[in-house]
């Protein structure tokens, strides 16, 4: 009662905040347009900037310079303008950041915001791809595509780490990209399945490679702890169908995306929800819960993605669930706290392979940068681009990002790194009794800058072995899909798209989860597709394949 | 409660005689042990997160990890207290939202005062004008982004001022001021100004000091808004130093548990490292505040808001 008679204004404006900046993104669509900036080479103002810039030669302005750079603030490691690493930036480069905090708990909507006003910083890190669409449709980001050509260490890695196709999936309508990623050399699925080792090779004989041999040694264990639904997934199965559904040949959950998949054979896309491999997965886990092996409740409940998983877990209910490498540390610290200490094995396996083959996710990019069109008014706007390719791509800035300064916080030889004793990497327990933080104290491996580009000795360098081996594992036995082709709609396209994907969307997802729950027969299975063709699956389908269609003729 | 006790003297029986009939009948029994049971249960369901709460800021990580952690400490440690208590941020966001609130809720009950005590005089002319000029800014504002703009040209962005102003009139909170002052003996002011007080002599040194129980719920009102603000810091905001401890609260804990979500956790694998624990000191210590202020003012609080509304 109180509360509701608290002053209205506050709480008014606090609350519908996601649609209104929704909102505020599309009148900033309409009201700031024309401007391209296709002004040529000439327009490229090159003040401090370097003449003989190229791939691994260290970026340095001929006067100090200073660019505007938006910083997510991580609660855990908030960020210090005294950071060693922003003076070490400084000195080797002659560029100071001026930073524009934001809080990560509402980053984006903030990041909007700011955008949206034209009050954002130049630089615009921690963009991941898609995250672009919005603002290029609205013109206010750069066309980076016409800059890369300044880039030479980002050419150089999209070339030799094969990524170049990738890239041409960035273009947007117009045919141009308007972020550039951070290029991994290797890429594994974030999340997969995280086992309790030592129970799957004592009860079921070792670690499932495919989704049969995973079914049996859930019988197995089931056998053994009768009280058990031993598989779950702690995202309401969004996550285990997610990599699931590229063994089964289709897409679904987190990966679902506008809900389409390139047909080879046909050489069209088609719509994932009505595939055959679609239908065989869904299959497949109503198996399971059928026979009490899946953990229905964690497919229906809404949770954190750990709370009552790990209860489970801990208790001994459930065996194997969705995680990352984070969830690896959440449980083994519950069955810890359950004085299970010394008798478990907790990893990550790589997913399982089924009908479509020992298929996971396509490669992926990492969270890259986009620049505000303010950005070129700057005089130094050659330079800029030289210090962000040094600074995200060449092989210098990757190891003082994530390592600090060779020599001083760490030594290398060939391809290992290795921290010197008096420095600590509490936050992936390296060191863990040095005196000085270089994540915390120095700004070295922090969340905004150090993850983006990395090299496979880079990223093996750092995380703990069993997580090694999960990258070991997954790139030798598991061939990553390849990607769909581009099918970039335009800003009319997108709204229609919006509302015809939403409902198709909606139905696919109570469907899958009745059908799986055994609350609708699988004999309905036509009348499920028949129903999403009731709400013109095939318009959807047109709008995909027009688009597709016209990219491919206007961009080859 | 309070408000059952009254109802309750309420109906006691005027005379003082003999207790009559309603208080001895069975019915009346079953209803007060019902009554009771029914506030005892409302009174556990409110209570039971604010102790969780305190039990977990006592607890060891892993033991709220596993879920073991109810109304009593498990592992009990005040190590997570020492911790937060020594971060300088947590105290600096702390020292901005004492100021903050402190200089708003000053300007607010400033301009709550003097424009609902103008409006209340009915012989004023334009005062439907005055009302309806505040009245419109209930139902139509102009939006965030414009909203934004404008506090960005003042230059207002990363000051004291940005938090303090655009909040700092709540037309609900007008209203209700307005009719409390309506509804003073309008004798009592002529009275003043016969004796040879101008307006806002009379203001000060009458009306007001009539006004306390309105002005302490106004106060209180103010007061929680501010404190728990932190959208308007969210958008006016650019430097951490400046963010009030709600804000710094929200990155704790939202950020911390949008860890499920599938973009947070492709932002990295350490966004679980805010543990529980701090998450749970870190929220007693904010509500700390207004846990002692609120008795004090619920007196005020209640006789003020049912004044307002049963005279009127």
């Amino acid at each position: 009662m109180k509360r509701d008679l608290r002053a209205g204004v506050l709480r008014r404006t606090g609350r519908p905040l996601t649609v209104a900046v929704a909102a505020a993104v599309l009148v900033a669509l309409t009201a700031c347009s024309s401007e391209s900036g296709d002004k040529g080479d000439s327009a490229l103002t090159d003040a401090a900037a370097m003449k003989n810039y190229a791939a691994d030669t260290t970026f340095k302005a001929s006067e100090p310079v200073k660019f505007s750079m938006l910083w997510t603030d991580w609660p855990e490691n908030p960020v210090k303008p005294s950071w060693q690493i922003f003076n070490e930036i400084k000195t080797r480069t002659n560029v100071s950041l001026e930073l524009t905090n934001i809080p990560f708990s509402d980053a984006k909507q903030k990041q909007s915001l700011l955008i949206s006003s034209g009050d954002a910083p130049q630089i615009i890190p921690l963009v991941y791809t898609g995250d672009e669409q919005q603002y290029a449709a609205a013109d206010s980001i750069l066309p980076m595509s016409d800059y890369v050509k300044y880039m030479p260490n980002f050419q150089k890695y999209v070339q030799q780490w094969d990524l170049q196709q990738m890239i041409n999936n960035l273009r947007q309508d117009d045919g141009k990209y308007y972020m550039v990623p951070g290029l991994q050399e290797v890429s594994v699925p974030t999340f997969t399945l995280v086992i309790r080792k030592d129970v799957f090779e004592q009860v079921a004989g070792g670690v499932p490679q495919t989704w049969d041999e995973l079914r049996n040694a859930l019988v197995k264990i089931k056998a053994k702890y009768p009280d058990s639904k031993p598989l779950a997934d702690g995202f309401e199965g969004a996550s285990m169908l997610n990599y699931a559904a590229h063994a089964f040949g289709t897409v679904a959950g987190w990966g679902f995306g506008n809900g389409t998949q390139f047909d080879e054979a046909s050489g069209k896309f088609v719509y994932a929800a009505t595939s055959p491999g679609y239908k065989a997965m869904v299959e497949y886990f109503h198996g399971l819960a059928a026979d009490g092996l899946l953990d229905t409740e964690s497919f229906t409940k809404k949770n954190d993605g750990s709370g009552t998983v790990t209860d489970k877990f801990a208790q001994g209910k459930v065996f194997a669930a969705s995680g990352s490498n984070g969830t690896v540390n959440d449980f083994s610290t519950a069955l810890d706290a359950a004085g299970q200490k010394g008798k478990y094995q907790v990893v990550e396996i790589a997913p399982p392979g089924g009908p479509a083959g020992q298929i996971v996710e396509p490669r992926n990019f990492w969270n890259g940068f986009m620049l505000t069109t303010k950005a070129k008014d700057d005089p130094h706007f050659l330079s800029m681009l030289q210090f962000l390719d040094w600074l995200y791509y060449s092989a210098e800035s990757r190891d003082l990002l994530r390592w600090g300064v060779e020599g001083q916080t760490y030594t290398k030889s060939g391809d290992k790194y290795t921290l010197k004793p008096e420095y600590s990497l509490k936050s992936f327990n390296i060191n863990p009794n040095g005196k000085t933080d270089i994540g915390t104290d120095l700004g070295y491996s922090n969340n905004v800058l150090s993850d983006s580009t990395e090299s496979r000795a880079l990223k093996v360098s750092y995380n703990p072995p069993a997580y090694v081996d999960y990258i070991n594992s997954v790139l030798s036995t598991r061939k990553p899909r390849a990607p769909f082709p581009p099918a970039p709609l335009n800003a009319e396209e997108l709204e229609q798209a919006a509302l015809l994907a939403t409902p198709l969307k909606d139905t696919v997802d109570t469907n899958t989860l009745k059908f799986i729950l055994g609350e609708r027969p699988m004999s309905q299975w036509d009348a499920y597709v028949n129903e999403l063709k009731g709400k013109n699956l095939q318009g959807y389908l047109d709008l995909i394949n027009g688009a597709y269609e016209r990219f491919k003729k206007k961009n080859g | 409660m309070v408000i059952m006790t009254d109802t309750l003297a309420a109906t006691k029986p005027a005379d003082g005689g003999k207790p009559a009939g309603p208080h001895d009948s069975r019915g009346y029994k079953v209803f007060t042990v019902l009554n009771m049971v029914a506030l005892v249960v409302i009174c556990a369901v409110t209570l039971y997160p604010f102790i969780t709460l305190l039990a977990q800021s006592f607890s060891s990580a892993g033991a709220i990890k596993a879920g073991l952690v109810n109304a009593v400490p498990v592992g009990f440690n005040v190590r997570t207290y020492e911790a937060v208590l020594q971060d300088g941020r947590f105290w600096t966001s702390y020292g901005n939202t004492v100021l903050y609130t402190v200089v708003g809720t000053t300007i607010a009950m400033v301009l709550t005062t003097t424009f609902a005590y103008v409006i209340s005089k009915r012989h004023l002319r334009g005062r439907n004008a005055l009302i309806g000029l505040a009245v419109f800014t209930m139902f139509f504002n102009g939006g965030i982004i414009p909203n934004y703009v404008l506090i960005s040209s003042l230059g207002m962005k990363n000051t004291l001022w940005a938090v303090v102003l655009p909040p700092a009139l709540s037309v609900f909170n007008l209203l209700v001021m307005k009719s409390f002052f309506e509804n003073l003996p309008q004798e009592l002011e002529e009275a003043a100004q016969i004796d040879g007080l101008g307006t806002f002599g009379t203001f000060i040194r009458i009306v007001l000091p009539l006004s306390k129980a309105i002005l302490a719920t106004m106060v209180l009102f103010y007061a929680v808004a501010y404190w728990n603000d932190w959208f308007t810091a969210f958008l006016y905001l650019d430097k951490s130093d400046l963010f009030p401890l709600s804000l710094f609260l929200r990155n704790l804990i939202a950020g911390a548990s949008t860890t499920a979500s599938e973009s947070a956790a492709a932002a990295g694998t350490t966004s679980a490292a805010i543990s529980p624990n701090i998450q749970a000191v870190s929220m007693i210590l904010a509500i700390i505040p207004i846990l002692f202020i609120y008795p004090f003012v619920q007196r005020y609080f209640v006789s003020g808001v049912m004044l307002g509304s049963v005279k009127g």
